[in-house]
């Protein structure tokens, strides 16, 4: 009787575990979701074959600086800016100098001599050992500097926020200014959706400029004359997806170009034709939805990213063929 | 950058807008017909939104009384609209094959070259956050969901809410009843 009763009682135990087991595998609780019919799937686009990532992540360095704003290679050192300070520091991760900022900085770039701070509407230049030098600008009250290179006497500006270019000279002399070419024949001038527009001038002193909105680069010269340009539209690995691409570019000593994408996020380089070259850093080495790295470029074509997710700098090599 | 990502709206508030005359669709939905001044009402927080779908499927209202609303004064007029065309679209024009919106609720105008207005036909919409999701990974993230007030039954305990994997959705005084990105009410 007794041996029934607890088999009877068993029966009903199980029988309730079973009731309880299907009725959470059934119920919708935020955990429980089934597949999502409206997923926008992008892992296809994730995933890149091996034979077309050339480069290999060697070493990478956490960055103790709040607020990056981005990275510069100059003569065997690193600039990193952030709220209120640039660090320099050495390929090997050591910190040689810190100097601080008057203002919140955009972008930098260093050069030989001095080193350039895009701020919201001014660039603060700033001696090798961080002296305040001199500012350029006020530019606009929409402006948003978000670039800058040298070549010789020259300083290239870019602006994302009046969607121009500006030139100086070395002593602060504007020499000119253009929005990119537009006209029923031409391509139009830059289309900038959000702030990203990246300049960059080449060791062969062409001046390059993202057309981010037409996924464009364009070759001009000093002047603003468009010279030439390449597009890569799509969002397959050879091309630039999204609305603004792409966000940032370096140049490799060769004029290849070394570019990050926002979005979905990835860092590759195509040859000085436009042409495709190669992945530095698939998608899947990043953030899900994180931001564009911020790309500097060595004497030796070693690329460092400025991870503004991890908040470190990772360096990356190309792979030596054969091993 | 991460100045300059915390700075987006701004950015596009102060130098992307274009002097343009846009048609705001569905700002009428805005109207709290079915609650008054002092009741508590049902929002989601956009910025907590992490575009599951289950506004779409979960609503006790079919269609869904949730709806995708457009910040204008975030939108870039992109012409590759990442939350209007499929990312492997063959082309960028209105052909149906190439709209990520499973229910074509979104219209595609062109404004002047190379620009784009983007309006959602409320009434086609089914709140499934699809175009919320493509504008928020390759966009600006000017598209996102809100609970229409007047459609919505004000349940007392919102079947969305319940199951919501992000927390985004709550209850609010109905003076707030929005909570939405952007300026979207206003267009200049
Ligand atoms: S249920 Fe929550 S996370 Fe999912 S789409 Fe609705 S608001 Fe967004
Ligand atoms: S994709 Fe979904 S949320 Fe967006 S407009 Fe279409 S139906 Fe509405
Ligand atoms: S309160 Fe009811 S009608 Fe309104 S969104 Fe939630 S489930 Fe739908």
């Amino acid at each position: 009787m007794k041996n029934r009763a607890i088999i009877i009682f068993l029966i009903l135990l199980a029988a309730i575990s079973v009731f309880i087991i299907i009725g959470d595998f059934k119920s919708t609780r935020p955990d429980k979701q089934g597949e999502n019919p409206f997923d926008l799937n992008l892992d296809e686009y994730k995933d890149v074959a091996p034979e077309l990532i050339k480069y290999k992540e060697v070493k990478n360095f956490k960055l103790d600086i709040k607020g990056l704003a981005g990275i510069s290679y100059d003569n065997g050192n690193l600039y990193v800016a952030g709220d209120s300070s640039v660090q320099v520091i050495s390929l090997e991760g050591q910190l040689v100098n810190n100097f601080p900022l008057q203002d919140e900085p955009y972008c930098i770039v260093a050069n030989l001599v001095k080193i350039y701070v895009g701020n919201e509407n001014t660039v603060s230049v700033y001696s090798s050992d961080g002296k305040l030098l001199s500012t350029l600008g006020p530019f606009t009250e929409n402006s948003v500097i978000t670039s800058i290179d040298t070549w010789e006497e020259n300083i290239f500006i870019a602006d994302a926020g009046a969607r121009k270019v500006y030139r100086f000279d070395s002593d602060g002399n504007k020499l000119g200014e253009f929005e990119g070419k537009t006209g029923k024949d031409a391509q139009h001038g830059f289309i900038i959706p959000s702030p990203y527009f990246d300049l960059a001038v080449n060791t062969f002193g062409d001046l390059w400029i993202v057309n981010p909105g037409k996924h464009m680069l364009e070759n001009y010269t000093f002047e603003g004359s468009l010279r030439s340009f390449w597009k890569a539209s799509s969002i397959k690995i050879d091309g630039f997806s999204g609305c603004c691409n792409p966000a940032h570019y370096a140049f490799l000593p060769d004029g290849s170009f070394v570019t990050s994408e926002k979005g979905l996020v990835r860092i590759k380089v195509y040859k000085p034709s436009g042409e495709f070259d190669g992945v530095v850093a698939a998608p899947k080495k990043f953030k899900e939805e994180g931001y564009a790295p911020d790309i500097a470029v060595d004497d030796e074509g070693n690329i460092y990213a400025l991870d503004f997710d991890k908040k470190m700098v990772r360096v990356f090599e190309l792979k030596q063929t054969g091993l | 950058m991460e100045k300059k990502a915390e700075n987006r709206r701004e950015f596009i508030q102060k130098s992307a807008r274009l002097s343009l005359v846009l048609a705001l669709g569905g700002v009428g939905g805005f109207a709290l017909t079915k609650t008054t001044k002092d009741e508590w009402v049902w929002q989601i927080d956009p910025f907590k939104c992490t575009q599951c779908g289950r506004c779409e499927s979960d609503c006790v209202l079919a269609p869904s009384a949730v709806k995708c609303i457009h910040a204008y004064d975030l939108c870039g007029y992109c012409d590759l609209c990442g939350g209007y065309f499929k990312p492997d679209a063959n082309e960028l024009s209105t052909a149906g094959e190439n709209q990520l919106c499973p229910t074509a609720a979104i219209e595609r105008k062109f404004i002047e070259e190379p620009y784009f207005e983007y309006i959602i036909n409320e009434d086609l919409c089914i709140g499934c956050a699809k175009c919320v999701e493509g504008c928020t990974s390759f966009g600006n993230g000017s598209f996102h969901l809100q609970i229409m007030h007047n459609i919505c039954l004000n349940c007392n305990e919102c079947s969305i809410a319940r199951v919501c994997p992000s927390d985004a959705i709550s209850r609010v005084k109905s003076n707030e009843a929005y909570k939405v990105k952007g300026d979207f009410t206003t267009n200049t």
